[in-house]
């Protein structure tokens, strides 16, 4: 070799990292009995199945590849998921589905409420009409909506709640453990039941009844950051995307895992996907500096930006839009919301006053606008620009601050979660926003 | 464990379980050389090890798993571009407007990662199996298939590729330690 070669290989063996984890035996095993059935998918390649063969036949492929996931579950976290989603037999309705895996919020038996409706209140010197519909809690930045109900965590319970009448028709126990509103992707309610250590819990829920579906496992590269606040989102595909220590794992809707990214630098606390999956948005960082990373996902995850937000302390709760992603920063005592166009914190815009005193105010995308509440003002913005189309102010009561969730649409209407301690009031509020907070396209 | 249940045919091979612990880091880091993300490296890595495990205890006594593992890596490694794609990727790269210090090592990697995809992919499996393998060129030429002089070719080349690649360049022609 001469000066030059030498100098190459420096480079390599200096900048190439060390790998996340290895490969293990198992997983060699586990590939071998799974290849000639079908394809492994990684990096968005299909292979082909391998001619030839170790003598086992097409026939007989099946037939060892469940041998292999039944021995080598206890030695794999990632493969006993896939046994324990592939081979549950759904639950009954109204019934809790069996798991192999531990959980840390035990789940119960759904219960359905039909009985009577809160009439509405008005909620006065508040904007956009609001009025309050139920005094049900509702979690702060908890509330999403999908396919004409409204979901969200209570006091130890999700809730399926009827935008109509303000009404908690569905309720299941259930203790979130990280800052992350429910995820509704298909017909299920995803929500991250543990979030610490080497292993992350998700449980999937009935859309229409809270019936418990689904459970995944997903383990988490380097043990999960102490700081998450959105590690979870749905892609268009149905995926879901998990952040995961060091890794974004991606869990396919039959509960396949796959790891997707890995990082170095720190571990990611958030995670986003841009409307038409092509952009995986991941945020990392201190309590001091948060940083954004940007990957296109086609022709394999790549890493397209990164940039870093200096100021203003933690940062998370990501929301991809087609013109970029949308985020907060700050502690509970002063939390606000930034867009980055194109994932660019450079250029990033702060929108809306936030929220401060233990409030909380996290981006929400629903209805084809972003809105962002609060306890200063209720906004609501182009997804396509970060351009504000409407904002009002929330007043104090008495003295004291009052607080609107960002709103969420269901049924053409906007709703909130409201609290105030002037008057010791919370519940559910229905808004009637402006004309241009909707049709703003997306 | 040690076999897989009613399975006679996966009877794990002697030394298959040293070879993978011991050898599956350095295996891993050239499928990320080669592929540019962990999770293809794996990909490659675990396609290897399955090829190599029915042959292994052919491989031990010709001594030879470990270039077997890597000619198979490399050549499932040019399937795939060859099927799915022979493009270059573009790249918007973002500007770092803080802590660009704390992220240099990283920078440097991405550097790296760029100019390696910018290469066709004989030209990179040639800079892994040579430059990050310690492989020598009649090794490099027998894993890839092709003669002594093709693996020079194909080196020189890819070479003066890196020589002008952004980031890269100031790498190989100062500041680095030999």
């Amino acid at each position: 070799m001469n000066t030059e070669e030498r100098k190459l290989a420096d480079v390599l063996h200096r900048f190439t990292p060390e790998p996340p984890r290895r490969v293990t035996v198992e997983q060699v095993a586990y590939r071998l009995v799974s290849q000639p059935r079908h394809g492994h998918e990684a990096g968005g390649r299909v292979h082909r199945p391998r001619r030839g063969g170790f003598g086992l036949s097409r026939a007989f492929a099946p037939a060892a590849a469940a041998a292999a996931v039944v021995v080598i579950a206890g030695a794999s976290v990632g493969i006993a998921v896939l046994a324990n989603s592939h081979h549950n037999p759904p639950p009954s309705a109204g019934g809790a589905a069996t798991s192999s895996t531990p959980m840390s919020g035990s789940p119960s038996p759904t219960s359905s409420s039909t009985g009577p409706t809160t009439p509405a209140t008005g909620l006065a010197g508040l904007p956009w009409g609001a009025e309050l519909i139920d005094h049900q809690a509702i979690f702060p930045g908890s509330l999403v909506s999908a396919d004409g109900s409204l979901y969200g965590f209570g006091n130890g319970t999700l809730d399926r709640i009827d935008p109509a009448t303000g009404a908690v028709v569905d309720t299941v126990q259930f203790s979130p453990a990280v800052l992350n509103p429910p995820v509704v992707s298909g017909n299920t309610v995803w929500v991250v039941s543990s979030y610490t250590g080497g292993v992350i819990d998700l449980q999937g829920y009935d859309a229409r009844t809270l019936a418990r579906t689904s459970s995944v496992q997903v383990p988490a590269i380097g043990g999960v950051s102490p700081g998450g606040q959105g590690v979870l989102a749905a892609g268009p595909d149905g995926n879901l995307y998990v952040a995961a220590g060091d890794v974004v794992a991606r869990v396919s809707p039959s509960g396949q895992v796959n790891n997707l990214i890995y990082v170095t630098g720190g571990k990611i606390s958030s995670v986003a996907v841009s409307p038409d999956g092509s952009k995986v948005y991941l945020g990392t960082g201190s309590s001091t500096a948060f940083k954004l990373l940007v990957y296109d996902l086609q022709p394999r995850p790549f890493q397209a930006g990164s940039s870093t937000l200096a100021q203003g302390g933690a940062g998370g709760n990501l929301v991809a839009t087609s013109g970029g992603v949308w985020g907060t920063t700050g502690s509970g005592h002063s939390e606000w919301v930034w867009f980055a166009p194109g994932g660019d914190l450079s250029r990033a815009v702060r929108v809306g006053d936030g929220a401060g005193g233990g409030f909380t105010a996290y981006p929400s995308y629903s209805g084809g606008a972003v809105w962002v509440g609060g306890d200063g003002n209720l906004v609501c913005a182009s997804p396509a620009t970060g351009q504000v189309l409407a904002s009002a102010a929330i007043p104090g009561d008495q003295g004291v601050a009052q607080f609107l969730s960002s709103p969420v649409v269901a049924g053409g209407r906007a709703y909130s979660s409201y609290q105030t301690d002037a008057s010791q009031t919370s519940g559910l509020a229905r808004l009637t926003p402006p004309a241009a907070c909707t049709g703003a396209g997306s | 464990m040690d076999t897989l249940t009613g399975v006679e045919h996966l009877a794990e091979p002697d030394g298959f379980r040293d070879f993978v612990e011991t050898r599956s880091s350095a295996l891993l880091r050239s499928g990320w050389l080669l592929t540019g993300d962990w999770t293809s490296a794996e990909d490659l890595v675990q396609t290897a090890l399955a090829a190599a495990w029915p042959r292994w205890a052919s491989l031990r006594r010709q001594d030879a798993p470990e270039l077997y593992v890597r000619k198979i890596m490399v050549n499932t490694f040019l399937r795939w571009r060859q099927r799915r794609w022979t493009g270059e990727i573009a790249t918007g790269q973002l500007p770092e407007t803080q802590g660009h210090d704390v992220f240099a090592q990283v920078d440097a990697r991405q550097a790296l990662l760029a100019a390696l995809d910018r290469l066709p992919a004989r030209q990179r499996a040639v800079v892994v199996l040579r430059y990050f393998a310690d492989q020598t060129e009649s090794q490099t030429a027998a894993a890839m298939g092709c003669s002594v002089g093709a693996v020079k070719s194909h080196a020189a080349k890819a070479l003066a590729r890196l020589r002008s690649a952004p980031g890269l360049s100031e790498l190989l022609t100062g500041g680095v330690a030999s």
